[in-house]
């Protein structure tokens, strides 16, 4: 009794759990720390960007443009560092170049949720639009060609280790346990369930319902800067064409993880669960040598096997 | 007589909750069986596994002397039973003709081709609406019309499926007298032509009036089953809670200051809901304003609250005029509104009890922006204690519960805020008459305590009793004001209905 109880609360921890045990027997090298660390490196861009995604979904948005925000931060920090290093040197120069990634990806969330709460603008558009601009944008600032303007140190920032661990898994676990944070023990994170399950209902409860989802929207594109900045070290440059299509694994992260497409219902703990998920399957099918284009349609099943499944226990949960 | 309808030990589980235990009886053709007990006893549930809606887990029922088995709402309409269902569910942006004849829009064929007929169903509804005394036309939009006006939509399309099975759960919970009349005419009518009807209420005035019978359920059983003539109501109020004290309406003595006026407004216009509305409300006072559907007694509320805007007037908190007023600023201020309908707008159904008695208070709680639901429970446990909130735990949804408990939630959710003033929009709305008691109970302590309140309620005996002053809205406007105290209930319709 007990054990079916756990299982339906926490189906994909349990899934998770069995797939990583065949892996370890049918996955030739998936079992080395190795392997393990290169797993974990790999999750941690889209994975921050779930996070944020997460308290978007919850609070009744999306975001659809999270890859193109992820190009165009690399691509702003690498043209910032190439105008600025020679006056300033690298360090002053890297820096002022994410945090201006930064704050405009936190400006163009805060816009999003205006243009919401002003015009009735659905996120959805906004953001499809957004996907374009920024495309455009970043290719704009580096005329087609990747800014190869950081210095090799740089590269430790994505590629590096810290006592044996990849050094964006340390960003990774913190911006994790700052969402998590947010979610479950304040008020702006209480406001995002509550806005999420019924818009009127909060706002009749005195709750800046605009704030709430504005805040969640601007957050989200710091993270998204935040993994610009990653993924422009670990390649070393700025390119335009860094992160395309990530939107959709982002989402699928965050649906995997149980939390749903109409808002109120989710939990960033979900969302990791759904990230380690999908970052294990990718690995373990690499590894098996399943083809390409097999990966994509086994993780868009999972999609769809997951949203179901969750639909499917809530009920049972309930009834 | 013959039974229509006939249940054999008929179950309903719900995880620990046993929501409908073994109910047994039979019930008479051509009658009108009112459904009594308190809330959660299972009256909803009966209703919605005789209609459809819920399988039952274990009994049987028959129809006519079959077995009936209704798999979907679907099969229950193709048999003839229609439900007026507690919570309304109608479409909001949907006219009203769409909403009374959605999914079946009468059809017109065309060279083969078949396509809605507007002019029939807009004619269809019409004659429908009319034959009710209804003053709603066919295009008008859902969302527009009061929570009222929408119930009687609701019965409208009841009746468009020619019933000879009626369950009516809480029908009149949003009508006015007027309304209620207009409701029994009709179902006295269909019970002439051989309908029979189930029908609930906790408005225990209702109960002579239109029951034949009445059954009351306790904590899922049936407690018993009596004729209306041979019975009273305080008999019925025992079956219902058992032998346990009843609250009696307490004595009371007006705690209003009439030299200190903490709520002032003057000439708040919005038309056409509202025109030149002004009036005073003191501390300490339980003001009541009191009118038909649609009088405008709500959409004053909500303009003060910032619910919605107005094209002019002045609203006056505590000696500071409030320019822009939005709820969150009015909650600030220590002001509440309890929204007429809970379930869209007053709940999020899918949050936890706990989550929704909680919201109003959150920023109280959380003064640095960091809250705990440790921090929360103590205020959660004191509304369900007080407003005896039928729970299994505070942690399940609180569309787990009965319709009255979750009026009592969204009672609770501004409650804990310790409001200033407080706008009650229909607090009692389904609620059972002992909660109703204990709900009245907190506004005259919380007045004596400096709460100043206003008081809107379908229930016009309600309005007498509970208030301490009473103003009368007509058609938009403020037409005049009367003492409760000095007042009878029908110089009290009277005024609402006519003017002073
Ligand atoms: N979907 C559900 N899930 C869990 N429990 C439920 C559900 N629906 C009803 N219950 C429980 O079943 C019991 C009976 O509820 P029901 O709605 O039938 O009461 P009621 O007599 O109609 O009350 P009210 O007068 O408040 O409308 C309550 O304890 C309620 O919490
Ligand atoms: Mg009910």
């Amino acid at each position: 009794m007990q054990i079916t109880q756990f299982f339906r609360r926490h189906p994909m921890e349990i899934i998770l759990i069995v797939m990583f045990i065949f892996l370890v027997f049918a996955a030739p090298g998936f079992a080395t720390v190795n392997n393990q660390l290169n797993v974990l490196r790999n999750i941690t861009m889209q994975g921050i960007i779930a996070f944020g995604m997460t308290m978007i979904i919850v609070s009744g948005e999306i975001d659809l443009s999270i890859g193109s925000g992820v190009a165009f931060s690399g691509c702003v920090t690498a043209w910032i560092t190439r105008e600025l290093v020679d006056v300033t040197g690298p360090f002053f120069a890297i820096t002022m170049g994410a945090l201006t990634a930064m704050a405009i990806l936190f400006g163009i969330g805060v816009l999003t949720g205006k243009l919401r709460q002003h015009f009735n603008m659905p996120t959805f558009i906004t953001t499809l639009g957004l996907l374009t601009v920024l495309s455009g944008a970043a290719n704009l600032i580096t005329d087609g060609f990747p800014i190869t303007s950081f210095p090799y140190e740089f590269n430790f920032l994505g590629s590096g280790y810290l006592f044996g661990i990849p050094f964006p898994v340390y960003i990774f676990i913190t911006l994790f346990a700052l969402v998590y944070f947010l979610m479950n023990y304040t008020s702006f994170g209480r406001s995002l369930y509550a806005v999420g399950g019924n818009l009127e209902a909060a706002r009749l409860s005195g709750i800046d319902v605009w704030k709430t989802k504005t805040l969640a929207l601007g957050l989200t594109g710091v993270f998204t800067a935040i993994a610009g900045v990653l993924i422009a070290s670990q390649i070393l440059s700025g390119s335009a064409s860094a992160a395309r299509g990530w939107e959709l694994d982002v989402i699928s992260a965050v649906i995997i993880g149980g939390t749903s497409l109409f808002g109120g219902k989710g939990t960033v703990r979900g969302t990791l669960i759904g990230v380690l998920f999908l970052g294990v399957i990718v690995n373990g099918m690499t590894l098996m040598n399943v083809s390409e284009y097999w990966q994509y349609v086994v993780r868009g099943g999972l999609i769809i096997g997951a949203v179901w499944m969750n639909h499917a226990l809530d009920r049972k949960v309930k009834a | 007589m013959s039974a229509i309808v006939e249940t054999q030990g008929l179950t309903k589980v719900y995880g620990n909750v046993v929501a409908l235990d073994k109910f047994t009886h039979r019930f008479e053709k051509s009658r009108i069986h009112a459904l009594m007990g308190k809330n959660g006893s299972g009256k909803s549930t009966l209703v919605n596994v005789l209609a459809g809606v819920v399988q039952p887990t274990s009994g049987q029922m028959s129809l006519n002397g079959k077995d009936m088995h209704f798999s979907s709402p679907a099969d229950a309409l193709n048999a003839n039973v229609v439900t007026v269902h507690q919570e309304l569910s109608l479409v909001p942006e949907l006219s009203v003709a769409e909403n009374i004849y959605l999914g079946r829009m009468p059809k017109s064929h065309f060279l083969g081709i078949s396509k809605i007929d507007w002019t029939s169903a807009r004619t269809k509804t019409k004659i429908l609406l009319e034959d009710m005394k209804l003053e709603i036309g066919p295009d008008a939009i859902i969302s527009s019309l009061s929570v009222g006006q929408q119930q009687t939509v609701e019965i409208a399309k009841a009746m468009s499926f020619n019933p000879s099975l009626l369950l009516l759960d809480e029908p009149t919970s949003a009508l006015a007298s007027k309304e209620v009349e207009m409701l029994f005419r009709l179902l006295r009518r269909l019970r002439k032509q051989g309908t029979t009807m189930m029908y609930i209420s906790h408005r225990m005035s209702e109960l002579a009036e239109i029951a034949d019978t009445v059954t009351v359920l306790r904590d899922g059983k049936h407690i018993g089953t009596v004729e209306m003539a041979e019975t009273t109501n305080s008999d019925i109020v025992d079956m219902m809670f058992g032998n346990v004290a009843h609250n009696r309406p307490a004595e009371r003595v007006s705690q209003a200051d009439p030299n200190n006026a903490i709520l002032k407004v003057q000439g708040l216009s919005r038309k056409p809901a509202y025109e030149d509305v002004s009036f005073e409300l003191f501390k300490g006072e339980v003001l009541g304003i009191a009118g038909m559907l649609g009088a405008g007694r709500t959409e004053v509320l909500r303009s003060i609250f910032g619910a919605d805007p107005f094209d002019s007037g002045e609203i006056i908190v505590d000696g500071q005029k409030i320019k822009d007023p939005d709820p969150q600023y009015m909650t600030e201020i220590g002001l509440g509104y309890t929204p007429e309908n809970r379930k869209e707008v007053g709940l999020v159904q899918a949050h936890s009890i706990h989550n929704n008695l909680s919201m109003a208070s959150l920023r109280q709680n959380a003064p640095l922006g960091i809250i705990t639901k440790a921090a929360e429970r103590p205020g959660v446990i004191k509304q369900v204690d007080n407003l005896h909130i039928k729970i299994d735990s505070a942690e399940d949804p609180v569309s787990s519960l009965s319709g009255g408990n979750q009026q009592k939630v969204v009672f609770g959710n501004w409650m804990n805020t310790n409001p200033k003033i407080m706008f009650f929009d229909e607090p009692s709305r389904g609620v059972d008459v002992q909660a109703k008691q204990q709900i009245f109970k907190i506004i005259w302590d919380q007045a004596e305590k400096g709460l100043s309140s206003i008081f809107v309620s379908t229930e016009l005996e309600e309005m007498l009793e509970v208030c301490d002053r009473i103003l009368i809205m007509r058609e938009g406007r403020m037409i005049g004001e009367l003492d409760p105290s000095q007042t009878t209930l029908t110089e009290l319709y009277t005024a609402c209905m006519e003017g002073l």
